[in-house]
């Protein structure tokens, strides 16, 4: 019985204790209050001093329960507890005394820089991105060529990067039934080319960046890039005119590339990727012709002429940007 | 049990004053989590947002260029009107005129360069193996049998869920959105004529008829604001519809249909996934943009 009266005291001390502190906090905010008015003359800087001092409002309850002063700390140059403060430095040195008119301070036209963006959402000067990604033909309506590809970049600065592309095509290329209708209808064949992979070196830049607000709710980053390169394609002729004597070897040739990219970012790490590009390269074609001396004579299987190919591709991914995190130079 | 009562009420009572101190507690805590939230608690992602679409009407004229044609590319001159009653909610209707400009592709040609030579032959020598197997299918001219997309008139809804900014060049600033739309596509389409006896006689092309066919329309679209009243669009649509591009006859025979007949009839079009760009230039009324809260 005696254990149970203890413990009602100590529950009716801690019921106590959070209210006691409400009514200490309200008590320090008129403080506070006093505080910012009284140092709002001299600081100028009613808002900064306000803010310290209402923070500051629990520390002062503590004080009067006997705990140190922490809320003396806190008011800087504010309160005035023994009558020192800006009113002494004044009295001392009148030159250090602060003599701002406030009206004439806060009339004055103020032209803060602003910026349409005002911190880019996530930074990419020296950082590697990786970019796994799926392409898909968007101009060969006789042969697709889809597969996956990889790009490693290094950004040398914010809006600039160089870096390695490369794409595997070989079991993904898909001959349409649209060239047999038209083989078996107009007895035309159309040369087919299948890829084997392609490679490259790159270069690009950050021409555009902004954020959409989704629903006028959840806002998103975006920036779209322009990216161009050099390097080599493996591709041979689909033998559709003389498949029975007719088998092409793989061969390397020179790719150039251009095209245009948006990356829509997840995070400061991760992003999604859309990104158009043309790779144009000189194609040889199958001959339309067979030779009735020797069909199997390989020489005779290519067309004399090299044919100027664009393969336009979309190339849909992600980007991994490493390092994972990164430092603004500035606050925002 | 007079004692036990007692004791139950005791312990009772003080579970219940503990329980209110422990209520008691939490509330300075409700002030801190104030503090945290700070003064933006509740505010709009975005203030004094320029609202480019709410309640403006929008007349878009724009040229519309189909892609990955197999015979023939088309151009539409065509115009987009519509009303937004919100700024992510448009109706309208989309409309476009595709006789007027109209280019073969590098197939047709060589088909045709094949095929004149099989019909000059077939002058002389009427039992030509190669023009008496094409002779269902190819006419004298062979630009002439293929299909084409006349003109597509489409009432649709567009959704703008996506608004925003772009710095271009880090110089320019633009106002942009990404908005989505569908609808069903009216279609004028005209292609070969269905026919029975579809031999050419190396003379006369073969005739073509024109017809309204009916299909979905859908895609996604941007729009770069320049100024207040005037933006520039681009738009990618597409449009799954069945036609017979090239005036072959490539079904309707055989034992699942999927061998000629020497026959034109509707068993002869095949399913296009159909895609157009669109460029335009988009200008709201009333010119003048307004804000939000």
């Amino acid at each position: 019985m005696k254990k149970t009266g203890v413990g009602l005291l100590v529950a009716t001390a801690l019921w106590l204790v959070p209210n006691y502190g409400w009514a200490q906090k309200a008590k320090g905010k008129a403080a506070a209050s006093a505080s910012v008015s009284a140092s709002a003359d001299t600081s100028g800087d009613a808002t900064a001093s306000g803010d310290a001092a209402a923070g500051d409002a629990t520390g002062t309850g503590d004080a009067t329960t006997g705990e140190a002063t922490p809320g003396g700390e806190a008011t800087p140059g504010g309160d005035v507890p023994g009558g020192e403060g800006l009113e002494d430095i004044c009295k001392i040195d009148p030159t250090a005394c602060p003599n701002l008119d406030m009206d004439k301070e806060a009339a004055r036209k103020f032209k803060e820089p602003l910026y349409a963006v005002q911190q880019i959402f996530a930074l990419r000067v020296r950082r590697f991105e990786l970019a796994p990604f799926w392409s898909f033909s968007l101009n060969d309506q006789f042969i697709q060529h889809p597969g996956p590809g990889l790009g490693f970049n290094y950004y040398i600065s914010n809006v600039l990067f160089v870096g390695l592309n490369g794409e595997y095509f070989q079991p993904f290329n898909q001959d349409q039934s649209f060239n047999a209708q038209v083989r078996r209808a107009a007895r035309v064949a159309v040369p087919l080319t299948e890829y084997q992979w392609m490679a490259g070196v790159q270069v690009g830049y950050v021409f555009a960046y902004g954020k959409f607000a989704f629903l006028s709710d959840f806002i998103f980053q975006y920036d779209a890039y322009l990216v161009g390169g050099v390097g080599a394609i493996s591709d041979r002729p689909i033998a559709v005119v003389d498949p029975d004597n007719r088998n092409f070897d793989w061969k390397v040739g020179l790719q150039v590339n251009a095209g245009a990219g948006l990356r829509v970012w997840v995070n400061r790490w991760l992003a999604a990727t859309l990104e158009l590009r043309d790779y144009a390269f000189n194609d040889k074609l199958e001959k339309l012709t067979i030779s009735t001396t020797n069909p199997k004579d390989s020489s005779q299987w290519y067309d004399t002429n090299s044919h100027l190919t664009n393969n336009v591709q979309a190339q849909l991914g992600v980007s991994i940007f490493i390092p994972f995190s990164f430092d603004y130079r500035l606050p925002k | 049990m007079k004692t036990k009562t007692r004791k139950l009420t005791t312990r009772l009572l003080a579970g219940i004053i503990a329980a209110a101190a422990t209520f008691g507690l939490a509330k300075p805590a409700d002030a801190q989590e104030i503090l945290l939230t700070g003064p933006l608690a509740g505010a709009p992602a975005v203030r004094k947002l320029r609202l480019h679409r709410q309640g403006r009407f929008e007349f878009s004229p724009g040229i519309s260029f189909t892609i990955l044609d197999e015979y023939r590319r088309t151009m539409f001159l065509g115009a987009r009107l519509g009303y937004n009653f919100t700024d992510w909610l448009e109706i309208g209707v989309w409309g476009g005129y595709g006789k007027l400009i109209q280019m073969d592709t590098y197939l047709t040609d060589q088909i045709q360069s094949r095929n004149h030579d099989r019909v000059v032959r077939a002058m002389g020598n009427p039992l030509d193996t190669e023009r008496r197997l094409t002779a269902v299918n190819l006419g004298p001219n062979f630009d002439k049998q293929l299909g084409s997309l006349d003109w597509i008139l489409t009432p649709q809804i567009s959704v703008i869920p996506f608004r925003g900014k772009l710095a271009l060049f880090q110089s320019i600033y633009l106002d942009t959105d990404l908005y989505i739309f569908g609808g069903p596509a009216i279609v004028g389409i005209t292609e070969r004529a269905n026919c029975t006896d579809c031999t050419s006689d190396n003379v006369h092309n073969f005739p073509t008829s024109s017809h309204v066919a009916v299909a979905p329309t859908f895609g996604l679209g941007f729009s770069f604001y320049a100024n207040q009243w005037s933006a520039l669009g681009v738009e990618w649509r597409f449009l799954p519809i069945a036609w017979n591009t090239g005036g072959f006859d490539t079904a309707g025979g055989g034992k699942d249909g999927e061998f000629p007949d020497n026959k034109i009839t509707s068993a002869d079009e095949r399913f296009h996934f159909q895609q157009m760009l669109t460029i335009s230039w988009n200008m709201n009324l009333p010119t003048k943009v307004r804000l939000s809260e």
